[in-house]
């Protein structure tokens, strides 16, 4: 299976503060991989850094054979950025939809006002993809008038119409209602079953062991463990990884 | 939908409810004193002008002659007013815009222009703003209309006020908005086109429209040119050729109250229409 995306040598600094250090990641086509970790461990840096939202201060990424060098400026660099948001389909912990458009607005402007589909394939495709998440029913609604897990499965199926080689999820279910999470996680097994490459950081241990190919766990900004999920659940080789675990297990955090 | 349905409360009220009501009703209640001591008010001030005896003491007589032959002349100031207002609140949307922009950019001669046009504007009197349009731009060589310099005038003054609403207006719109654009592929223009400032004018709406009340008021200083005939130069012009300023003046001061409060009455359903639609 081919590669989609390789991080090397990944550093980040905010200011003083080394928030990942030498990171290198390989994720293949179709794989499902977890990022775990605790909250400061550097996880949705390294998620951010995959498309850009921050930019890395050392290293590279490479996503779908598009080579991006860290540290580099001017026309072709923001050319090759943009390329690499093309191909990469975001999910935040805050949904971020458009409150300003429908339901239906909000999944075609990207196709529509980025890759500049046509209105009318664009909406078919939306409609195809708001239909897989459940909530076609919903299209000319207003943000406002969804719930949580309505709103993070509208914000999944505008990612999906632009068609990406990488889903990227950044908490998806940490802002929602304890109820609400169960819909957005089998909407996140869908899109994996359907055989999306997906990198998720997340906190719903449920949902890594049960669905993820690969998990990797990170802490002070490294990758501490990468592996099958039973090996990391199972008998997890770093002690921070056990203790994250165990902390899960009995239900705090 | 949810598997988790509301209890039914059957018809009891919670305590919660009654104490809703009653607030209600102390509202209510209070809105109705108050709008019975408006019409008091208003009666007095009626009867102050109607020059009846009141315990020996005759009240100020108007000239109704003087009112029924001028009302006309006066009204028709009003497209005048209207017209001038319309101009410039829209010339001063467009520098508040730009204003506010300059005011984000990261480009010091940009942000030091920005700066600068609202701190001169500000610094500086309407008054004097309004004659330099129409007195002093004549000696190099430019000369406006009464109508133009009026407008560039007021559009450029209220334009520095308005640039901290439209500021205000884009700084409302969240961090994670403009990643959300960024993570879909939208260049910062099409960010802003599309995102930013749509949600930014929703905002400015409401404050812009009090300007725009407070505007009608101020073209009156536009009169001063003397060559715009709106509601001020109108009663001004009556009031003295015939030395009835009093009733001159009130009637000007009735035609811009009856204006704003129809105009804050409209800003109040669109505002009311805005809260409670898509955001």
């Amino acid at each position: 299976m081919s590669t989609i995306v390789k991080i090397s040598n990944l550093d980040k600094y905010f200011g003083r503060l080394h928030v990942l250090k030498n990171v290198s990641l390989e994720v293949a086509e179709r794989e499902v991989v977890c990022l775990i970790g605790r909250s400061g461990s550097g996880k949705s840096t390294l998620l951010r850094c995959i498309n850009f939202l921050e930019e890395p201060s050392h290293g590279s990424i490479e996503v779908d054979g598009l080579h991006v060098n860290s540290g580099e400026k001017g026309r072709a660099h923001r050319q090759l950025v943009h390329d690499v948001r093309l191909k990469t389909g975001m999910v935040f912990q805050e949904f971020n939809l458009f409150p300003h458009m429908s339901v239906l607005e909000n999944v075609i402007e990207g196709p529509v006002t980025v890759k500049g589909m046509d209105r009318q394939q664009a909406i078919e495709l939306a409609e195809h993809n708001l239909d897989s998440v459940g909530l076609l029913f919903k299209k000319d609604e207003y943000p406002n008038r969804l719930s949580g897990g309505q709103k993070q499965r509208v914000a999944i199926a505008r990612a999906l119409t632009m068609e990406p080689r990488v889903m990227l999820f950044d908490e998806p279910t940490s802002a929602l209602d304890p109820e609400l999470i169960g819909e957005v996680l089998n909407v996140m097994k869908k899109v994996a079953k359907d055989g999306m490459t997906m990198l998720v950081v997340t906190h719903e241990m449920g949902f890594a062991r049960e669905v993820a190919d690969r998990v990797i766990v990170m802490a002070d900004g490294e990758l501490i463990e990468d592996g099958k999920p039973e090996q990391i659940f199972n008998e997890p080789k770093d002690p921070r990884t056990e203790a994250l675990i165990v902390r899960y297990r009995t239900g705090s955090g | 939908m949810s598997a988790f349905g509301t209890e039914n409360k059957g018809e009891v009220k919670s305590q919660g409810d009654l104490l809703f009501e009653a607030q209600q009703r102390q509202k209510q209640r209070f809105n109705r004193n108050v709008g019975a001591s408006w019409g008091i008010f208003f009666l007095i001030i009626v009867y102050f002008f109607s020059g009846q005896n009141f315990l020996g003491i005759k009240t100020i007589e108007l000239n109704t002659e003087f009112i029924i032959n001028n009302m006309g002349f006066i009204a028709k100031g009003l497209p005048q007013t209207l017209l001038v207002s319309v101009l410039a609140i829209t010339l001063a949307m467009i520098l508040a815009l730009l204003a506010a922009l300059g005011r984000l950019s990261t480009f010091p001669p940009l942000y030091a222009l920005s700066t600068f046009y609202v701190s001169l504007i500000r610094g500086t009197p309407l008054y004097l703003q309004i004659f330099f349009f129409f007195l002093a731009l004549p000696q190099l060589g430019i000369v406006l209309t009464g109508l133009l310099a009026g407008v560039l005038a007021l559009g450029l003054n209220y334009g520095a006020y308005m640039s901290e609403i439209f500021r205000a207006g884009l700084a409302s719109v969240g961090k994670g908005q403009i990643e959300a654009a960024a993570a879909l592929g939208m260049t910062p223009w099409q960010t802003m086109r599309r995102v930013v400032l749509p949600q930014a004018l929703r905002f400015a709406i409401p404050p812009v429209g009090n300007e725009f009340i407070a505007m009608t008021k101020d073209s009156a200083l536009v009169s001063a040119t003397g060559f715009v005939q709106e509601i001020m130069w109108r009663a001004t012009r009556v009031g003295r050729a015939q030395f009835n300023n009093l009733e001159a003046l009130i009637m000007a001061a009735v035609f811009y109250w009856v204006m704003t409060l129809i105009l804050t009455y409209v800003q109040s359903i669109i505002e009311a229409r805005l809260s409670k639609g898509d955001r």
